[in-house]
């Protein structure tokens, strides 16, 4: 039970390895069944068209399990994180791109954790959405 | 129609419910998380965990079931097709493990307005079966436009 990552071995304003990951409709649909969140907005195109969307988008919680994978593979141990907090700011729409990022804001020496920021994007039309940003993590390294 | 203001502070049914491995597989399955430890007891074991562990966010499953208790209680007045996920926050002081029973009480701990919007804050421990509370769940719900005076 400890991280990969050793607290020596960090400094400020590193950052996590990038994880992309193309956002597929089965996905989000094994997702919803998983999660229990069956809101129609996640799986019925015509209801998601009702409220002004061009088709069903994933749960935002599905971008927030995105970004706590990328953490815990860089962690080595998904035990290593111990909080997370995130804003979600803008929709993810099928078959896009979803990109999880973090960078290390702040160490303390004395219980060896990390502060970071962590956001995810995707790039629509050649635009970068932050899907979710002012978001950040505690990790507890090695 | 604005929210109910009183229900602040107002406590929900305790739910429960049990971790089953397969459960974690296809949660693990559906996030794309392709760590072992999530699926191969003997891969939590390497790594020092006693059993299968879970995704972080597994704690979702039980963040639906408790925020969705707040989302249908008619006195709160919530227009479901307006609501959005805000922000969420999860702290663990360790991952949840398969086989283990997991229980939570939410309660509203704030509803307050912004320009047009309603927020509702939703916080609740995550208990194991002897009670203790190891991981902490802090949600908030948008209402779009619902604010009294709002257009």
């Amino acid at each position: 039970m400890a991280a990969t990552v050793k607290f020596q071995d960090v400094n400020v304003g590193d950052e996590l390895p990038p994880v992309s990951k193309v956002v597929k409709r089965e996905e989000v649909k094994a997702y919803a069944d998983a999660s229990g969140d069956q809101n129609p907005l996640h799986q019925d195109d015509a209801f998601a068209q009702s409220v002004g969307f061009p088709g069903i988008i994933a749960h935002g919680m599905f971008s927030m399990a995105h970004v706590a994978t990328a953490i815990t593979d860089w962690l080595g141990d998904p035990g290593a994180l111990k909080r997370m907090k995130v804003q979600f700011r803008a929709v993810v729409f099928m078959d896009e791109t979803l990109v999880a990022r973090g960078r290390i804001e702040t160490l303390d020496a004395a219980t060896k954790r990390a502060r970071l920021s962590v956001w995810a994007e995707v790039d629509r039309g050649g635009q970068r959405q932050l899907v979710i940003k002012n978001s950040e993590a505690e990790v507890q390294l090695a | 129609m604005p929210l109910n203001q009183s229900l602040k502070g107002k406590e929900y049914q305790e739910v429960a419910f049990r971790v089953d491995p397969g459960h974690v597989v296809r949660f693990a399955d559906a996030i794309g998380d392709s760590n072992p430890v999530f699926r191969d007891p003997e891969a939590a074991r390497a790594l020092g965990y006693p059993e299968q562990i879970a995704p972080p966010t597994f704690v979702t499953v039980m963040q639906i079931m408790t925020s969705g208790q707040v989302v249908v209680d008619p006195e709160l007045g919530l227009n479901y097709a307006l609501v959005v996920h805000g922000e969420q926050e999860y702290e663990w002081e360790r991952p949840v493990r398969v086989g283990e029973t997991l229980r939570a009480t939410p309660r509203i701990v704030d509803i307050y307005a912004r320009g047009p919007n309603e927020f509702v804050v939703i916080e609740a421990d995550i208990r194991d079966e002897a009670g203790n509370p190891f991981a902490a769940s802090r949600t908030t719900l948008l209402s779009r436009g619902t604010a009294s005076g709002a257009s």
